[in-house]
């Protein structure tokens, strides 16, 4: 064990730790580059279930440009030192900032934050990693674009590249994240640049326009990867529309999932309804207006009969379905009539609008989130349990009502046997639907701590036996969720980690590849 | 123009990246880059707080901050360790100046 250093990159001596950081301080200057204790705090908490220390930085560096990025690759590869690269490393839920392996060196792009370019015609944005949304927003506001922006609930505090590279998701009609990102600019394992699409043509001036280039498209190979580092994001923003329908269906039955999914799949694909829409359940919902002590004492989840009181108490229904219209009112008062009739065939449905509810906080945050607007409401969600432990459990259901349905059973069923509570939701989806869980638990306490953790490894094991896949996942079970992709196409992965890679010094063990 | 361009790329964008050039190209055409606006950098407190603060700690989320006379290196250390499911946030994020700042900011309101 090292006295100098927090932790160290595994095999890797403490003398041989010494030579890379000297080197990396004479590329980025000693303020730059972090090793103690204290300057790394920051990279070190996470929400997961295990001891923080298991995923501790060696060292944390901030680049501000290619050159720095490139030389820092050469230092890694002489030394066979590896680096977790994050970009505004807010990734919570889902490992936050620190690396998948204890003593990986963070490189920290946060300070890479210029925007490069938005062009308003195109509706388009070329920006750096360090770039926040927030950031974004006032700028396109500053300048009068009228171009909108989706993004995940932490908006304010997360960026489009960390967030898209990982393949996160929004709400607006944008909201499949990855679809809409047009042309990436990459700095690879052996220090070459690589600009991806029409961007590797000298001259060519559609690289944010076409995605594809010629050839095989790369751009895919470098999301949820460790394939490279990305330093410069293109992609898609959406021309404000002249009239927004921000709307909530209430359903009062877990079973209701079924017609409400059955009525929204064919809205969804037709483009009727055209964001990604939100199915949350109430106790998603919840934590912005109530208290669970308030409801429930004790160990053990949260009883049925409880939910439904406080569903009843704090206007919500057990599923609430958030969506939204958008275009001129014309066209808009159209949608309107066959979203309503729809909805309103089987008189279950409760629909609501901003007339109604516009000042209620749950609709509130929802309806900005769907048309870009910053909001970090959603963090009420971590008052729920308190002690900031949280893992986001995320299958992938196709967009059909029996299927829906069978998932929340089994998710709640599971989550109740280790006294966790259904904290679940449904997005995005045309023909799927992210069915989103926040395994909410208390990481103070020891107890929760291990149901989580077992909880969470269940929940993997039960759904991939029935063939549900993850579509992401925290740092401490990625390896568990690589295999349960079958052995070839983890091989590919390795294959090519070994030829772009060969020293592995780019973030091993993301998404289980070495 | 309609199209806002804070960076000068044409330079950049036409240094040729052919396969066996590609290194040298991208070193001078990072080599531009660190000469070109240096990107986002906080104010002041007021807009650190405003910025990314508030969002929880003015609405329902988090507790209030103002008018506690919270020390500030008791607001240095959460904003650097978090607290319990606030995050940590990095000196990328907030360097130690503009943190002194937000600090100062929150221990006088
Ligand atoms: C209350 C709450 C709600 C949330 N809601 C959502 C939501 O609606 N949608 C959603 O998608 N997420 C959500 N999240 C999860 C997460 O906070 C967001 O996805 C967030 O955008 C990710 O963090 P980031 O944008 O700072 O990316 P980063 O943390 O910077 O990056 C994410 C990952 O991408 C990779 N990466 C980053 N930069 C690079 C690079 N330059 N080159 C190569 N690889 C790179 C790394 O593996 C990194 O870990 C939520 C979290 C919370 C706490």
């Amino acid at each position: 064990m090292s006295n100098k250093y927090i932790a160290l990159p595994k095999g890797i001596s403490e003398k041989t730790f010494d030579s890379a950081i000297a080197d990396f301080r004479s590329v980025l200057g000693d303020a730059a580059v972090f090793t103690s204790a204290q300057q790394l705090a920051p990279y070190i908490k996470t929400m997961m279930p295990v001891p923080d220390l298991d995923h501790a930085p060696s060292a944390a560096l901030m680049a501000t440009t290619v050159e720095e990025i490139q030389k820092i690759v050469g230092i890694c590869n002489r030394y066979k030192v590896p680096i977790w690269t994050i970009s505004t490393g807010k990734n919570l839920g889902y490992g936050s900032a620190a690396p998948v392996e204890r003593g990986q060196v963070v490189l920290d792009l946060k300070r890479m934050n210029r925007i490069l370019e938005v062009d308003k015609d195109l509706a388009y944005a070329l920006v750096e990693p360090g770039v926040t949304y927030k950031q974004l927003y006032d700028y396109i506001a500053e300048h009068k674009l009228g171009l909108w922006l989706s993004m995940p609930a932490p908006s304010a505090i997360a960026g489009p590249v960390g967030n898209t590279l990982d393949r996160g998701v929004g709400y607006t009609p944008y909201g499949e994240h990855f679809l809409f990102a047009c042309g990436m600019e990459v700095v690879l394992a052996n220090g070459e640049v690589l600009r991806t699409g029409m961007g590797s043509m000298p001259n060519s001036n559609t690289w944010q326009v076409f995605k594809w280039g010629y050839g095989p498209y790369l751009d895919g190979i470098f999301t949820q990867s460790n394939y490279g580092i990305v330093t410069k994001f293109g992609f898609w923003l959406m021309p404000a529309p002249p009239a927004f329908k921000p709307f909530v269906i209430q359903y009062e039955n877990e079973e209701d999932i079924v017609e409400i999914v059955e009525i929204i799949r064919p809205l969804r694909i037709s483009g009727v309804i055209p964001n990604a829409v939100v199915i949350a359940h109430a106790l998603y919902e919840a934590p912005v207006k109530a208290r669970r002590s308030d409801y429930v004492t004790g160990p053990g989840s949260i009883p049925d009969a409880a939910v439904r009181k406080l569903a009843k108490d704090h206007h919500l229904g057990i599923w609430n379905v958030y969506a939204a219209l958008y275009g001129t009112q014309e066209q808009i008062d159209l949608n309107w009539k066959i979203v309503t009739q729809a909805f309103g065939k089987s008189g279950k449905a409760k629909i609501l609008t901003e007339r109604e509810v516009g000042d209620d906080p749950a609709f509130k945050y929802r309806a900005a989130l769907m048309r870009g607007d910053m909001t970090l409401q959603e963090f009420s969600l971590y008052n729920w349990r308190g002690g900031g432990g949280s893992m986001w459990f995320a299958p992938v259901s196709q967009a059909r009502g029996s299927e829906t349905l069978k998932q929340m059973a089994l998710t709640k069923e599971i989550l109740a046997k280790y006294g966790l509570d259904y904290s679940g939701e449904f997005i995005v989806g045309m023909r799927d639907m992210h069915h989103i869980v926040d395994v909410l638990y208390d990481k103070t306490d020891p107890g929760q701590v291990k149901a989580a953790y077992q909880c969470f490894d269940e929940l993997l094991t039960i759904f991939s036996a029935q063939g549900y896949g993850i579509y992401r996942v925290n740092t401490a079970f990625m390896d568990k969720v690589a295999e349960t992709y079958g052995p070839v196409q983890r091989q590919v992965h390795k294959t090519l980690k070994k030829a772009l890679d060969p020293n592995g010094i780019l973030a091993p063990g993301k998404s289980g590849i070495r | 123009m309609r199209k806002t361009k804070p960076m000068r790329t044409a330079t950049v964008l036409m240094l040729s990246i052919s396969v066996a050039a590609s290194v040298m190209a991208d070193m001078a055409r990072a080599a531009t880059e660190t000469n070109a606006d240096k990107g986002f950098r906080w104010r002041d407190g007021a807009e650190v707080y405003s910025k990314v603060c508030s969002y929880c700690h003015q609405g329902q989320v988090g507790p209030r901050l103002f008018g506690r006379e919270l020390p500030p290196e008791y607001i240095r250390a959460i904003v650097r360790n978090g607290s319990r499911a606030m995050p940590p946030f990095r000196p990328s994020e907030i360097d130690d100046e503009s943190l002194a700042k937000l600090a100062e900011y929150i221990q006088r309101n």
